[in-house]
């Protein structure tokens, strides 16, 4: 029998989310990163000795621990693994680890992404991010970068935002995996206070703790296993790094997304957005939902973010790959209640730096029965 | 390239400090606790069958929960130490000296101070702190459920 | 499918020196840049994708640096990613550059890096905050004591004394004084070495590596790229790594995988490297070895774990001069990470160090009839290892 699987592609095998939560009071960061690596594991029935290497993405400021693999890559199954951290997002380490398992090197890895957003203060540590001449006299963080971008931007009033910030919110409300979202209405979110005009407080998903594992196999692995039973294909990756300088045209061009999404559609041997069933966007402001939307063109009834994106959880530096985990299950059938019908492909765009410099996306496709 | 300074300095001064707050999580919690009252504990994998100091709440090798306490000994024998000569910012005044030591019943070494140490000869005291030597632990006055609340002596 | 073939056709570095104050970060990167795209013959437009190297970020004093040094680099608009494994960072940006084009998914690779070790005034302050804050952090561990500590136990282990250290330092300043680039260079004794001020017991100060600041850059190619580009390309022909355990103390006592004192863990990913290169004797077919070494005691474990000798062998082979200029193995003909320090670039220096023997393009430091190379790189609480194997026939 001809093999079933294309030998050196990337399947996602299994996909866990820790519980997500405003704190996790009850663990610390090792904790959260071990439970959550290992219920991944045991959910496939894949033993930690198995793995031919480890991908972790994660971000040392945010840990809090100057360099935070030295104390995280045990718990995320490292111990005595080849394993490479990525520091710019978890969807980041999802491009790592697609060249790893697509080099034809590896076959059966683990990736693991985390943030345990309650321990650090957020914007102080995107401070740091100014270099120290020009920005940080001023003193730009992800607020400020964001209400930049959301000023450039044409044609969006505050109420477009408000609207889709309370949809979202509806949406995350029926998300299991989410925090408990309380649907909150538009006119609310429009009467919020200012962040950095236009961007109200209600505009954005409030940053949460959590952590996102996720097993992936080679397609000469799976050819080995014909007992295993992946959940998708990573089909598609692109990504970009823009600019540093937040000019009009840096902020309001999406020029990195446009990269990025086309890059990866290519990759995926798809041509137009709409052969996308689902989207899952990891828009860290209503802003950056209808400029995502704006920008790649998306048809009017395109179904994006069903899980209710970075408003079910946000735990900021990983949220992309949470996105990416969300399009997984979409396309394996198995998101519950934000189900989006039968799903063949899904994409998750995420975002990372300051007014999303960076820009990655990932394409799933459904396992054929 | 010649170009003229035309500022005061080369250079331009700045600090980080980042305030955090670490979640004590599972078992650093009972550890401390038990440090008030002068014991050391230690968890261990019963799968795998490995005490670790600093205790943990997964084995690393068996990934596979802590599922036990352990007692430590306070006795142990030193693993590796060193003597500290040179001043670093934010770290005590030298000379000190640091061991890990791995104490009776237990798998792996912890790291602590070893004190009540003539330290005038680095090299003569060095001698008494090789890998193999036996010492013990010994704890402050009034022990408050931190790490330093022990330390090695020989 | 066995993986794409990789070659290194460009290298680039700059001085390496405690201060560049007459450059800003991105100005330093960009030199790298520039030297490795010269070396490659290439044009920045040629580039597909960007790896950069470095780690931690808290040396140089600005958070994701790489966002910043993007324009600098002429990689915007372009995919860029940033790895990190503490010391061990460059070696890791080799081996996901080496993913980059092995995959398939991009041709040119620019794996690139700098950095500014001593822009903080006492480096060993945030080489303390990388410790487990409940309960390592207060005990004074940094890279400096925890290697000390370790060298003590090999000490005691193997009978190794502190002049055959020493020797190590003399032997590697005078390599350095070949390297253009090295940061610190001369003629010095082993008297010298000894007569440094003490720091932590075994160490002196010469037995330490300096804060270094500078950039490094590295330009990776599939076969036909580099059949179009360069007459005499390194060839990646091995890639192994492996992560520990950063509690140092669960590599002593009779339950320990691996021996804290034998950097135990550079045998694993030496073999993996050495199995994909087809090395089965690396006696006879390693000619150079670029050794990832900021203290004087980590040449000896590593050239033993990398099969060059047997346990407690290397410091006698080291007293009698196999490991000299021109012997059978030359040990960091550059002068290695003891004479030049730059952390998140360092693995990379290694890497470059080892491709440029192979390529026959190191200048002065050039050892006759190179065919192998290979390159280590060590991070966290020598946790983190990276062995690469450059050869000039590809597989």
């Amino acid at each position: 029998m001809a093999p079933k699987y294309q030998e050196n592609d990337a399947y996602i095998l299994g996909v866990t989310l820790h519980e997500a939560m405003p704190r996790v009071a009850d663990k610390r960061l090792e904790e959260m990163v071990y439970d959550t690596a290992k219920e991944a594991l045991d959910a496939v029935g894949i033993s930690r000795r198995a793995l031919d290497h480890v991908t972790i993405a994660a971000c040392d400021e945010l840990d809090g621990r100057s360099i935070s693999s030295m104390l995280l890559a045990a718990p995320a199954g490292a111990y005595l693994k080849d394993e490479i951290k990525a520091t710019d997002s978890g969807l980041t380490g999802l491009c790592l680890e697609a060249t790893r398992i697509r080099s034809g090197r590896f076959h059966l890895g683990l990736l693991v992404s985390w943030n345990k957003s309650s321990i650090a203060p957020f914007e102080d540590v995107m401070r740091m991010r100014c270099e120290p001449f020009y920005t940080r006299p001023i003193g730009l963080n992800m607020s400020i970068s964001d209400g930049l971008f959301a000023a450039a931007m044409q044609g969006v009033d505050e109420a477009d935002a408000s609207k889709v910030a309370a949809s979202y919110r509806q949406a995350a409300a029926k998300n299991p995996r989410g925090v408990a979202a309380v649907p909150v209405a538009a006119d609310a979110i429009a009467a919020s206070p200012y962040v950095s005009t236009p961007l109200r407080e209600g505009h954005r998903p409030p940053v949460t703790d959590g952590a996102v594992a996720m097993v992936v196999v080679s397609g000469a692995w799976l050819n080995d296993h014909p007992d295993a039973r992946p959940l998708a294909r990573l089909s598609g990756i692109g990504w970009s790094l823009e600019s540093y300088q937040l000019g009009g045209d840096r902020l309001a061009s999406m020029l990195g997304l446009k990269t990025a999404f086309g890059d990866a559609m290519k990759d995926a041997g798809l041509g137009n957005a709409d052969e996308l069933d689902v989207i899952e966007i990891e828009a860290q402001t209503a802003f950056h939902d209808i400029a995502t939307r704006q920008a790649l063109a998306l048809p009017a009834d395109q179904t994006v973010s069903p899980s209710g994106g970075p408003f079910a959880q946000n735990p900021y530096f990983c949220t992309g790959l949470v996105s990416a985990a969300e399009a997984v299950l979409q396309v394996a059938g198995k998101a519950g209640p934000v189900q989006a019908g039968r799903v063949k492909t899904a994409a998750a765009i995420g975002f990372h730096g300051f007014a999303h410099q960076g820009n990655v996306t990932a394409i799933f496709e459904e396992i054929p029965a | 390239m010649a170009t003229e300074k035309t500022q005061a300095s080369d250079v331009i001064s700045g600090e980080w400090n980042v305030r955090y707050n670490y979640s004590v999580g599972k078992v650093a919690g009972t550890f401390f606790d038990a440090l008030k009252e002068r014991k050391i504990l230690a968890t261990k994998s019963s799968k795998s069958g490995i005490s670790y100091l600093p205790p943990r709440a997964y084995c690393e090798r068996s990934f596979e929960p802590c599922d036990e306490w352990v007692e430590a000994g306070h006795e142990g024998v030193i693993e590796a130490a060193t003597i500290v000569s040179a001043a670093f910012e934010h770290l005590p005044p030298p000379p000190y000296a640091i061991a890990y030591v791995r104490l009776d019943g237990i798998d792996t070494a912890m790291i602590n101070f070893v004190r009540n140490l003539d330290m005038s000869d680095v090299g003569a005291a060095m001698e008494k702190l090789k890998p193999g030597t036996r010492v013990r632990v010994e704890f402050i006055d009034d022990p408050k459920g931190e790490v330093t609340d022990f330390h090695y002596v020989l | 499918m066995s993986p794409q073939q990789v070659a290194v056709i460009g290298t680039g570095q700059t001085v390496f020196k405690k201060h560049h104050d007459d450059k800003t970060y991105v100005e330093l990167v960009q030199d790298a840049t520039l030297a490795a795209l010269a070396d490659a013959k290439m044009t920045p437009d040629e580039i597909d994708a960007v790896v950069f190297s470095m780690a931690p970020t808290e040396f140089a004093g600005i958070h994701d640096i790489e966002k910043w040094s993007v324009d600098s680099i002429f990689g915007a608009g372009k995919p860029l990613m940033r790895v990190h494994t503490g010391g061990a960072t460059g070696g890791s940006a080799l081996h996901a550059g080496y993913t980059h084009v092995a995959s398939g998914l991009f041709r040119n690779v620019l794996v690139v890096g700098a950095d500014r070790v001593a822009e903080t005034p006492d480096a060993q302050h945030i080489l303390n905050l990388i410790w487990d804050r409940f309960y390592e952090f207060d005990f004074a561990l940094n890279t400096v004591t925890m290697t000390a500590l370790s060298t003590q136990r090999q000490m005691a282990r193997y009978g190794t004394t502190e002049e055959q250290f020493a020797r190590v330092v003399v032997r590697a300043r005078a390599n350095a004084l070949k390297n253009p680039y090295a940061h610190l260079k001369g003629k010095i004794t082993v008297e010298d070495v000894m007569n440094s001020p003490a720091v932590a017991w075994p160490y002196k100060l010469f037995d330490c590596c300096p804060r270094s600041s500078g950039g490094a850059a590295m330009v990776l190619t599939t076969l036909d790229g580099a059949r179009e580009k360069c007459a005499s390309p390194a060839f990646i022909n091995g890639v192994g790594a492996t992560t520990s355990t950063v509690f140092q103390g669960d590599k002593t006592g009779p339950k320990a995988d691996v021996e804290y004192a034998d950097l135990a863990e550079l045998e694993i990913a030496g073999k993996e490297a050495y199995a994909q290169a087809g090395i089965t004797d690396p006696k006879k077919q390693i000619q150079v070895a670029e050794l990832y070494d900021p203290f004087s005691s980590m040449q000896f474990p590593q050239l033993e774990s990398l099969g060059f000798c047997e346990r407690g062998e290397a410091p006698a082979l080291s007293d009698a001069g196999a490991f000299d200029l021109g012997s059978d193995l030359t040990v960091s003909p550059s002068g290695g990470s003891l004479c030049t320090n730059p952390i998140g670039v360092t693995g990379l220096v290694r890497a470059i160090e080892a491709a440029n023997q192979v390529m026959q393009r190191a200048g002065d430091m050039q050892v006759s009839g190179v065919r192998n190379a290979v390159a280590t790189a060590i991070g966290g609480s020598a946790q983190f290892y990276t062995a690469s194997v450059f050869g000039a026939d590809h597989l």
